[in-house]
């Protein structure tokens, strides 16, 4: 979509370069991590305002997605603080959003996505900020405040939990040792 | 780096590009690269089951929000400057009214107002007796302590406002000069004015404040030489300096 004006300022057109180049990872994110469509969308949104707000103190392109990220997961703990006894527990009764309503609903990433789904959220987390965020244990720790080698290790059982989760699949693609 | 190391560090960061891990994987003859190679199609596979699809129209969505945030900001922004711009403009006008309600009520403009009632006083020319004079005075219940200024062509009880005074028009030179003292009035400051064509000054006295006016052109002299010779009349002579070093 080109811009609604020419002449608009700078920080205006960062802001939409921000959100045209990031808005998919982070909502992907936000999907994962709250496990819900409309409150992703939701926390998309409330990200990319408050984003706006505090524009000036991002300071460099390449820290923008970790910067999104560390927004969206403080705008899920509020909303998870706030909503606190109207959520339940999703492992076993996963809606079914438009997201898994596609033809890929019977296949291969069906079946990951279901799998992604039953993580437990300190396994599911990390591992949403590596894989859609294309943060390193580094920066995942930093954010989550925890120690690089705490992280790697959720890491790690994140992957072999998914595999044991994806069975005869995982093997077949050598998952396991 | 041994095999267990490279496959616990590439379970946890199949992407990781760490020249060591690459070294292992490149110079391992126990089927390390095969695991990574296990590895990478592994995450190939996650990350393409992690890309769900969009929700159509989410980036118009985020800048339609934004956009309406931002504008519904600006025009609050609008609505207060405009309301901070009203409220110093009704400061302005309150201290304005203010100022001119108490610019009215001031000694000079009470004075001038009063003298257009009063211009016929400053064509007589024929002295009054001292007699006269002094009954002005004591209309008022004020006893003059020196001698009168000679010239003295007019006088009379009048009311400058809520003050009231002796109106009296001494000729000096042949200019008439207008004295207006208002016995018990204390709370007067000395200065100068001009205002509506008429010059004039205002003094405390002993007793009251004393105001002599003069239409403009007057010459300083002749209003020295009243506001001299009345003080002298109303505070009585000064006192003598001889014999002072």
């Amino acid at each position: 979509m080109p811009p609604v004006h020419k002449d608009v300022n700078p920080k205006q057109r960062q802001y939409e370069a921000m959100v045209r180049a990031l808005s998919a990872d982070l909502y992907r994110f936000a999907f994962w991590l709250s496990r819900n469509e409309s409150v992703a969308q939701d926390l998309v949104q409330e990200t990319f305002l408050r984003a706006w707000k505090n524009l000036d103190s991002l300071r460099d392109a390449e820290s923008a997605k970790p910067w999104l990220i560390t927004i969206l997961r403080r705008e899920h703990a509020r909303l998870y603080e706030r909503k606190r006894f109207d959520t339940v527990e999703l492992d076993d009764t996963v809606p079914e959003e438009a997201a898994f309503a596609s033809p890929e609903r019977s296949g291969d990433a069906a079946q990951v996505r279901d799998a992604m789904l039953k993580l437990p959220d300190k396994y599911r987390e990390p591992l949403a900020m590596q894989v859609l965020g294309g943060m390193s244990c580094d920066e995942i720790a930093a954010a989550t405040h925890q120690q690089p080698g705490a992280v790697m290790t959720q890491l790690f059982r994140a992957r072999q939990r998914l595999k044991d989760l994806l069975g005869g699949r995982a093997a077949a693609e050598g998952g396991r040792k | 780096m041994n095999c267990l190391e490279f496959r616990r560090r590439i379970g946890a960061e199949p992407r990781s590009r760490d020249p060591e891990l690459l070294a292992h994987r490149d110079s391992c003859k126990d089927g390390c690269a095969a695991f990574w190679q296990r590895a990478q199609r592994f995450d190939d596979d996650l990350e393409a089951a992690l890309a769900i699809p969009l929700p159509e129209g989410l980036v118009d969505r985020i800048l339609l929000a934004q956009a309406t945030g931002e504008r519904r900001r600006q025009v609050g922004m609008r609505r207060a400057w405009m309301a901070m711009a009203a409220s110093v403009v009704i400061a302005f006008a309150g201290v304005g009214m203010l100022w001119r309600q108490n610019d009215l009520n001031s000694l000079p403009a009470l004075a001038v107002a009063h003298m257009p009632g009063e211009m016929d006083s400053l064509s007589l020319t024929r002295p009054m007796t001292d007699a006269q004079v002094e009954a002005g005075f004591t209309g008022r219940a004020t006893q003059l302590k020196g001698p009168m200024p000679a010239g003295v062509t007019y006088v009379r009880d009048c009311t400058v406002g809520p003050y009231p005074a002796v109106h009296l028009v001494t000729r000096m030179n042949d200019e008439p000069v207008v004295a207006l003292y208002m016995p018990g009035k204390m709370d007067t400051t000395p200065g100068t004015f001009e205002r509506d064509g008429w010059e004039g000054r205002q003094m405390p006295l002993h007793g009251g404040t004393l105001v002599v006016l003069a239409q403009r052109g007057a010459s300083r002299s002749a209003m020295d030489a009243v506001e001299r010779g009345w003080r002298a009349a109303i505070e009585g002579p000064a006192p003598q300096n001889i014999g002072r070093i």
